[in-house]
């Protein structure tokens, strides 16, 4: 367990260099894609296993599908990967960078996860689908405001991708 | 732009500006600054032509740290102090953090180098509402997070703002980003105050938005954005001419008009708290921006501008625009300094 625990937060920080480090939109969605599922898999070791598949499904299943339909649409002929010299610079300055923090920081495993797991074992209510009943019973009217946000947000692309030669981001 | 959209994303700006206004909780807080970001980004945009799609990325982009920032504070304070209440974020990571992000939302010095070209990028409508509205949310967080900020940090932004907002606006020419720069001093010297008398923080802001709104209205009636076609622009309205020479100085902070309500007020208390230097800086930084207000003044109305003899004047027609709001404004930019008691017990 603490193998798989170590294994992927290892996983989780270097799918983020791999997006961080500016390859190819299709690589990147490639790194999300690594670190989605570690960190998921890191939420499972803490007890959140709701909001792990609810991670799982809507980002990766929901979100990261629609992205990458939309960078197929931005096809380049010649993508960077990670090992092309531009992108591997950024990639070698990032690991050195997280080696110079992991041993100034390194002090040992924090055990006891209160953001998921109030009580570990003996609560038969948990924090993530806990806070999600809340968010629908007290919640009330701030839910209706985020439902809201999100229309906004729809409204919002909408807007800035009007059109054909109309729209403020493709001249396609 | 389709009227519904447009309806839904001018409320969606005030339900944003409200529900930072109505928060305690620094999430709710948070929630109400993203969707006036959102809300006003496709406004940003209408044009569609790519300077103004240059304009929204980059407010987008720095909208969205100070965001991000402002989110990692109160985190940072809950999981220290264990509060998420505004006023009550105590941790010195945390409110500085906050601060700084705070500061990058509204575009104090030195994180004000978005302020310039995303101004530039947009119709001057537009820019009304993002040197007005879209000041009110963050000021509002800034005031109930005045008390436990770090005193040097806020002098320190004050002063460089006005220094920043005089010299850079010094080599403008398009008025756009003059105004940006305008706007920066003024902030500059609505945050050297705040740890003394958050009060005046709030006159300043209230006053800074009546003679902002005065100067954007009356260049979109002039139809103007260089001080070259400004400088021509005086056979359109001799009246509203002589009315933008009058604002301006009070811009610039000048007895009798307005904009010297604030100034005053200001350093008087900064003498009453024992800052003498601190307030000569902040008064000689506002004699920079004075100049290139003068020189508006000079180009718009004190001055001929040397075209040739055989250029033609534009008629003087009926506009067509909606004056009223200009009419109040212009009312209240040159004519409240004589009402200051009544003012100052508003605030």
């Amino acid at each position: 367990m603490f193998y798989v625990e170590i294994l992927s937060m290892l996983l989780l920080v270097l799918g983020l260099v791999a997006v961080a480090s500016n390859p190819a939109p299709y690589y990147a969605a490639l790194g999300l894609v690594l670190a989605a599922a570690a960190g998921c898999c890191v939420l499972v070791g803490h007890g959140g296993s709701f909001l792990s598949l609810v991670l799982f499904m809507i980002y990766l299943g929901g979100m990261l599908v629609v992205f990458a339909y939309s960078a197929a649409l931005a096809a380049e002929p010649y993508p960077e990967s990670w090992f092309d010299l531009s992108v591997f610079s950024y990639v070698v300055v990032y690991i050195l960078g997280l080696m110079v923090v992991g041993l100034c920081f390194f002090e040992g495993w924090y055990d006891g996860f209160w953001v998921v797991d109030e009580l570990k074992e003996f609560s038969l209510l948990r924090g993530d689908f806990g806070g999600v009943a809340l968010m629908y019973s007290l919640g009330g009217w701030v839910l209706v405001v985020c439902g809201w946000v999100l229309l906004l947000t729809l409204f919002v692309v909408l807007e800035l991708t009007r059109g054909l030669a109309r729209g403020a981001l493709r001249a396609v | 732009m389709n009227p519904y959209v447009l309806t839904t994303l001018i409320l969606s700006l005030g339900l944003g500006t409200t529900l930072t206004f109505a928060s305690s909780h620094w999430l709710l807080a948070w929630m109400g600054l993203e969707i006036n970001t959102m809300a006003i980004i496709p406004l940003m945009a209408q044009q569609h032509h790519p300077r103004a799609t240059e304009a929204t990325t980059k407010y987008f982009l720095t909208q969205a740290t100070a965001a991000a920032m402002i989110l990692f504070a109160s985190t940072m304070n809950a999981w220290t102090m264990g509060d998420w209440n505004i006023n009550q974020i105590s941790h010195p990571l945390a409110t500085t953090t906050v601060t700084l992000a705070l500061a990058l939302k509204i575009g104090l010095a030195p994180m004000h180098f978005w302020l310039p070209e995303v101004l530039q990028g947009l119709n001057l409508t537009t820019g009304l509402v993002l040197s007005t509205w879209q000041k009110l949310a963050p000021f509002a967080l800034i005031l109930q997070i005045s008390q436990n900020t770090n005193p040097a940090l806020l002098t320190t932004l004050g002063v460089m703002s006005a220094l920043v907002g005089g010299w850079g606006g010094l080599n403008q020419t398009q008025l756009r980003k003059l105004l940006a720069y305008s706007s920066i001093a003024h902030l500059g010297w609505m945050i050297i105050i705040l740890q003394f008398m958050p009060a005046l923080t709030l006159l300043n802001l209230t006053i800074y938005i009546t003679m902002t709104s005065t100067m954007f209205l009356s260049l979109k009636i002039m139809a103007s954005t260089k001080i070259n076609s400004l400088a021509l622009a005086w056979p359109k309205t001799p009246t509203l001419t002589t009315l933008i020479m009058l604002s301006l100085l009070s811009l610039g902070g000048l007895p009798p008009l307005t904009g010297f309500m604030p100034k005053w007020l200001i350093l008087q208390e900064l003498a009453k708290q024992d800052l003498p230097i601190t307030a000569t800086i902040m008064a000689m930084s506002a004699l920079l921006s004075l100049f290139f207000y003068l020189r508006l003044c000079y180009t718009t109305t004190l001055t001929t501008f040397p075209n040739t003899n055989n250029t033609t004047s534009p008629w003087r027609l009926k506009s067509t625009q909606i004056t009223l709001p200009l009419t109040i404004t212009i009312i209240l930019t040159l004519m409240l300094l004589p009402v200051t008691p009544a003012i100052t017990t508003m605030f």
